[in-house]
């Protein structure tokens, strides 16, 4: 009870808030929807996966319920203001002169024609902004505008603002710059060797005199079963460059305000980052900066770096005094690409005679472009990220990212994953095949079960592999249609997995700083503010943290407000990358809303005089479980809470728990919780023409627990349209002469409505431990499965397994031709047509699945299991760590001298010396 | 990306479009004509050979008469495909044109005399000046092709375009309108070879309109496209083919025409093979054969010229179906 004030009453007139009035647009409070509350909590909803320590904060008030997105509306009556609807008064349009060359040295730059032209206000080159960026702080090496050297053609060379567009484009072609110019390199493979010019120059760490970026080696387990095994599956791959082709083009508008401090108003994933460059390169401190950001039209990873034109607006704006935008042409976006490497991948797969996969064997070179970008990452991820779902007898990894003269590749949705999994998944089908097994089978029976431990040292937490693969099974048919459909006509299988929040924050320690930080503010209104960083790029998280607080809070969604924007306001987020978001995100927001439910339920308790613990929330009431009639309206609570202060406040955090081995790259791919998925495709394939059309997927993805129904679905359906545009039809065309022969939309092929199948989501919630409310990721995982389903389905169809992506009609014309002459036949109808008769392996398979189902369930629900490490299958005690229990384990980051005699493709990048191991005789 | 700046003229009649061409010729002023403009204006925007004048047909009314025998220039790809009393391949050859939204705007006119297109050539201009441009739109350079390299006299672009093979093989005919009067001829004599010459039109001249024959009907034919996918995308390789018999002797009186697109910088009739095939009585897969033979495709669109080529070998196939087995 507060302290009652002597000599003051409350005036006539001026009454206290209403009552009952509880907020929201609906006038009176709901009853508890019991089939959303937990069977543990006295509701209805079954828990087949055990309980959460989430469970007691549920009041059914919007987790699990199909949310239309909290920023929808805008959207759809067109006031999204994205980054070139920004208009601020007087303001200059900005222009972007780029480079037509590969490789150049640049002599000298002539501005002085342009800038006489009337109307132009400011000319930048490079030559005055030499500090570097770059979003890993490992590998900063890009400029605001090229200092000494363009590295590919579309590089940055001079910005221009002036008066309007016309007389900025007028004045580009009047800047005369003296090109040196230099041998370029296209071919990734040449990037490998040492040059008299490499694309950079990184000192002392620069590998050689060549142009690769980095290198990854990584040896784990037993590899004597690798050495004698049963069937092999090996492929040489390649994987064309993708782009994000997100439907909004780069834009950014930067204004220096009255009070000295610049605002940049920019649709980024990573907004935090833009604000560390912005200060590095503008030299002022980061407190001077406010970084706005936009609604984005689409990121995909495609627009998570921190951009040489963010800073070049905001030094024109600086230089003008003027308000400064640039929007991006199409091609200017394929020039920024970041997308996903044109990769050459070597995939082995061995299995044993028990058909357990002794030993998997990558080796994976990618080409970067002409700058790091998340590249260091990439590199690891190509390996690191097929290490599971199947429990394997040994990994051997090689990688190595080169730079070339073509826009720098970064991440893309998938990061590093997609293509080596499509390998991995098609090595299996190909395996099956050969042992004559059903492909589902195999995998059912090589999966790691929950609470697991990868070779690598991942903690595997939640898996819900095997329900999604089960269900995709069911719902396909997959029994009646699997090397059963006729000649053209196929289906197939394929796996993902992916990180659910990459556990290493990029720029600073986890263990001193948190990944994510909420703050929620409540004033007398009722109204929840949350303030957070968190960039909603579209994929739904500003949705997300308002059906977090509104869960806790027994809240209707209308009455939570999501701040996320300026980073004036809003807490330091990492932003939306490594689909981490939810997971960390949504965490940190439920610890902020504890905060507040505690001062809530205090304050009942006072009001009602009943114990706290008796308490429960239910929609805008706070009440007693046994008895509903003793309670309160959540504004009553709410008021009696703020007696004496004010607005509450509150603040969560998330961070990942202590996690991984100790081996150099050990971050690399570790994650707080993992997402699983199994797609089967089916496909038509013309063998006359070589046209596949996809028909129909189905999709299962196992997101932990689908917090918003209607967007995990929204997820994978646009997964499975990206990712076909990798399979398929996508990919970035270089020239005879290096020239990237389609930036432009009309002939970089995306999808179009014709070519989508119909999608079928199956959601398989495996109830994560540690995520928010038992949920996971749904943002990047559901496009891996998609790649190798299609392409295994091309091989029920047709009986050919391509080893290049996208398999467009031409490629796959060819392989058809190869394969008519190898066969001897006339006419592509009459192809043999795969088919497959079940060996004894197949029986003993289908034994294995079921006691490892059986297996899985019970650690699943036992709360007290023991460890479980990776080698287990393989005869090793399960709950010792397998280096610990065999001796001729290896484990290994950097090759022996015995493989770099034979070393393979990227492998061979560490035949190179780093500069400042040179000359020091041996110690490489 | 900006389009440059033009002066637009509106005549409301040919006769007054034709005095505004004139007029132009004759004070050496450069200028296009401008119909639905989704093949124009996309080029304007990617600086492709722009003129200061742009002379719109879009509010002459005769040139958008539609009935079974005339098709008017100005007629919507959108609405022939629709039109209940087009020839079905035809309508099948407009309803595959791009997408949509672009036959709502896109003419018949502009189908047929779409410019060609070549990817050294249909680029942004910072990307042609990164090649140092090509013969086509070389800014006075003098610059070579980059396809049929070393030279710069021939340009080789690709006639991508649906409609004209259905059309040729129903015989249609042209019409033009020009200031030195009106002329006709068949659709199939109005192509030139050269990706910068294109077609018969002189300076100053327009398409006002094509004639099909009443007999039109008695044909059967169809019309098959290879694109990458089917929606937006232009043409890779196109063959129309159309047949009769005729009523005295049906295995005597047998007539067959076969058109391409899509394969070279005009579309074509392959009179030459049709008449040896009746001649000889060869099966739908010798002629598909001979037609792949026929064509001369290079590498300037999405497949390689030797996927287009023998695609062009199954797509003649698929669009003789019809008529299987009764060649023989
Ligand atoms: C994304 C995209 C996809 C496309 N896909 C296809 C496709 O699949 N198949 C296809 O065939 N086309 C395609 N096109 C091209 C174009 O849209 C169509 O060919 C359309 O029919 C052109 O008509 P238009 O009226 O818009 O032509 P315009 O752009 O107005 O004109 C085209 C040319 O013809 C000239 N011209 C127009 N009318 C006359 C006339 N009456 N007399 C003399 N000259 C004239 C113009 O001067 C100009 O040179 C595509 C275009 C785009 C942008
Ligand atoms: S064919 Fe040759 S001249 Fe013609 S557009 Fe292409 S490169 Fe230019």
């Amino acid at each position: 009870m507060s302290k009652e004030i002597k000599g003051y009453r409350q005036q006539p007139g001026k009454l206290p808030f209403a009552k009952p009035g509880s907020g929201g647009r609906e006038p009176f409070s709901k009853l508890r929807d019991l089939d959303m509350i937990p069977e543990s909590e006295g509701g209805k909803r079954p828990q087949p996966k055990g309980k959460n320590r989430h469970d007691h904060l549920l009041t059914g008030s919007s987790v699990g319920r199909r949310t239309p997105l909290v920023d929808s509306n805008w959207k759809v009556t067109g006031q999204a203001k994205y980054g070139d609807d920004i208009r601020i008064p007087n303001e200059l349009i900005g222009r972007i002169l780029r480079s037509p060359h590969h490789y150049a040295k640049i002599r000298s730059i002539d501005t002085s024609e342009a800038e006489a032209i009337p109307g132009v206000l400011a000319i930048e080159t490079g030559q005055q902004h030499t500090d570097l960026f770059g979003v890993l702080p490992v590998t900063k090496d890009e400029h605001a505008m090229a200092v000494d050297k363009v590295r590919h053609v579309g590089d940055l060379v001079a910005c221009v603002a002036a008066e309007d567009e016309a007389t900025a484009l007028e004045a580009l072609r009047k800047i005369k710059v003296d090109y040196e110019i230099l041998k370029p390199i296209h071919n990734m493979k040449k990037s490998l060797d040492d040059v008299d010019e490499p694309i950079h120059d990184r000192g002392k760490y620069h590998i050689g005199q060549s142009n690769v970026q980095k290198r990854v080696f990584q040896e784990f387990g037993n590899f004597d079963g690798m050495k004698k095994a049963h069937a092999s599956s090996k492929e040489k791959w390649k994987f064309a460059g993708v782009n994000h082709g997100f439907t909004e083009p780069h834009a950014v508008v930067a204004n220096w305000e009255p009070s000295g401090r610049l605002t940049l108003y920019t649709p980024q994933q990573v907004p935090h980052y833009v604000h560390r460059s912005l200060a590095d390169v503008l030299k002022i401190p980061m407190h001077q900066i406010n970084v706005h950001r936009t609604f984005v039209g689409g990121g995909f990873g495609g627009k998570s770096d921190p951009f040489p034109h963010e800073m070049c607006a905001a030094i024109l704006a600086r230089k003008t005094g003027r308000p400064v935008r640039i929007t991006f042409d199409r091609d200017e976006v394929f020039y920024t690409n970041r997308g996903r490497h044109p990769s050459h991948i070597e995939m082995n797969i061995h299995v044993d005679d028990n058909a357990r996969i002794c030993g998997i064997e990558t080796d994976a070179l990618i080409d970067g472009g002409a700058f790091a970008s998340f590249g260091h990452v990439t590199t690891y991820y190509n390996g690191v990220l097929h290490t599971a779902p199947y429990e394997i007898g040994s990994f051997h990894y090689t990688g190595a990212r080169v730079w070339t003269n073509k826009p720098a590749s970064g991440a893309m949705r998938g990061h590093g994953a997609v293509n080596s999994r499509c390998a991995v998944e098609l090595g299996i089908d190909d395996i099956c095949t050969q042992l004559e097994v059903d492909p589902i089978s195999f995998r059912l029976a090589n999966l790691l079960p929950p609470h697991s431990s990868t070779i690598t040292g991942f903690r595997i937490t939640s898996i819900g592999m095997r329900e999604c693969l089960e269900r995709v099974r069911e719902a396909c048919d997959w029994e009646q249609k699997f090397r059963k459909l006729p000649l053209g006509h196929g289906i197939g299988i394929g796996c993902g997995f992916f990180i659910s929040g990459s556990g290493l924050p990029i720029h600073w320690d986890p263990n001193k700083f948190p990944h994510a930080t909420v703050h929620l503010k409540i004033d007398m209104d009722g109204g929840v503010t949350i303030h957070t960083g968190a960039a909603d790029i579209g994929q739904g998280s500003d949705t997300v943290v308002a059906q977090s607080v509104s869960e806790v809070l027994g809240l209707p969604i209308e009455m939570i407000r999501v701040k996320s924007r300026d980073s004036d306001t809003s807490p330091v987020d990492l932003g939306s990358y490594s689909s981490r978001v939810t997971f960390m995100n949504a965490n940190a927001a439920i610890s902020a809303a504890i905060e507040i439910r505690e001062e809530l339920l205090k304050a009942t308790a006072e009001i009602c005089n009943v114990d706290k613990e008796t308490l429960v929330i239910g929609d805008r009431r706070i009440y007693q479980k046994k008895d509903p009639a003793v309670g309160i309206s959540y504004l009553e609570a709410l008021h009696k809470a703020q007696e004496d202060r004010g607005a509450l406040v509150s603040s969560g955090s998330y961070r990942t728990p202590p996690m991984g081995g100790v081996h150099k790259g050990a971050a690399a791919g570790l994650a707080p919780a993992y997402s699983f998925s199994a797609y089967a495709a089916e496909v038509k394939v013309d063998p006359e023409t070589g046209i596949t059309k996809v028909i129909k997927v189905w999709a299962a993805h196992d997101c932990g627990r689908a917090l918003n129904p209607l967007s995990v679905e929204g997820q994978i359906i646009g997964s499975c349209h990206m990712g076909l545009g990798q399979v398929l039809t996508e990919e970035m065309k270089y020239g005879r002469n290096g020239s990237l022969l389609n930036p432009n939309l009309l002939d970089y092929k995306i999808p179009t409505v014709h070519e989508m199948p119909e999608v079928v989501p199956i959601i398989v919630e495996s109830n994560d431990p540690e995520g928010p409310f038992g949920a996971k990721e749904a943002g990047e995982g559901p496009l891996l499965p998609i790649l190798p389903a299609v392409c295994n389905a091309v091989y029920d169809a047709i009986g050919i397994r391509t080893n290049e992506l996208p398999i467009t009609p031409d490629k796959l014309y060819k392989q058809i031709e190869r394969k008519m002459k190898v066969l001897d036949i006339k006419s592509p109808l009459d192809l043999p047509n795969p088919t497959l008769n079940h060996s004894e392996l197949q029986k003993a398979l289908d034994e294995r699945a079921n006691e490892h189902k059986i297996r899985d369930s019970e650690r699943k629900l036992n709360t007290e299991r023991e460890p479980y490490y990776n080698g287990t299958l393989f005869g090793k005690i399960s709950t010792i760590p397998p280096e610990e229990q065999d001796e001729n384990w290896t484990l290994s980051v950097t090759p022996s001298e015995e493989y770099l005699a034979n070393p393979r493709l990227a492998g061979s990048a560490w035949k190179h010396q780093e500069v400042r191991h040179m000359n020091k005789g041996d110690d490489a | 990306m900006k389009t440059p700046p033009f002066k637009l003229f509106q005549p409301k009649t040919i006769e007054e479009a034709i005095s505004i061409s004139s007029n132009f010729i004759e004070n050496n002023e450069q200028f296009d004509w401008i119909a639905g403009g989704t093949d124009l204006l996309p080029n304007y925007k990617w600086h492709l050979n722009t003129k200061p004048n742009v002379i719109s047909l879009a509010l002459i009314e005769d040139l958008f008469h539609l009935d079974s025998t005339h098709i008017g220039a100005m007629v919507r790809l959108h609405d022939l495909a629709n039109f209940a009393d087009a020839h079905p391949i035809i309508k099948k050859a407009a309803a595959s044109i791009a997408s949509v939204l672009i036959r709502q705007s896109g003419t018949v006119g502009g189908n047929i005399a779409l410019d060609t297109r070549c990817f050294w050539y249909n680029q942004a201009e910072e990307w042609r000046r990164s090649i140092e441009w090509c013969h086509k739109c070389d800014c006075d350079t003098s610059a070579d092709c980059r396809v049929i390299a070393n030279q710069n006299e021939l340009c080789v672009a690709t006639y991508q375009a649906d409609l004209a093979p259905s059309l040729m093989v129903l015989n249609a005919q042209i019409h033009l309108c020009g200031p030195d009067g009106s002329r006709d001829m068949p659709l199939s004599e109005f192509f030139e070879l050269d990706g910068i010459k294109r077609n018969v039109l002189k300076k100053g001249e327009i398409i006002t309109h094509l004639t099909i024959s009443d007999d039109a009907n008695s044909w059967e034919g169809d019309y098959q496209k290879l694109s990458l996918r089917e929606s937006w995308d232009f043409p890779e390789a196109g063959v129309a083919a159309a047949w009769r018999y005729s009523s005295q002797s049906p295995s005597e009186g047998l007539e067959l025409r076969i058109a391409t697109t899509a394969l070279e910088s005009i579309p074509r009739l392959h009179n030459n093979i049709t008449n040896e095939a009746l001649i000889n009585k060869s099966t739908i897969d010798e002629i598909a054969a001979k037609l792949r033979l026929d064509v001369k495709p290079v590498n300037n669109t999405t497949f390689p010229p030797n996927y287009r080529k023998k695609m062009v070998e199954v797509l003649c196939k698929k669009a003789l179906d019809g008529m299987k087995g009764e060649l023989t």
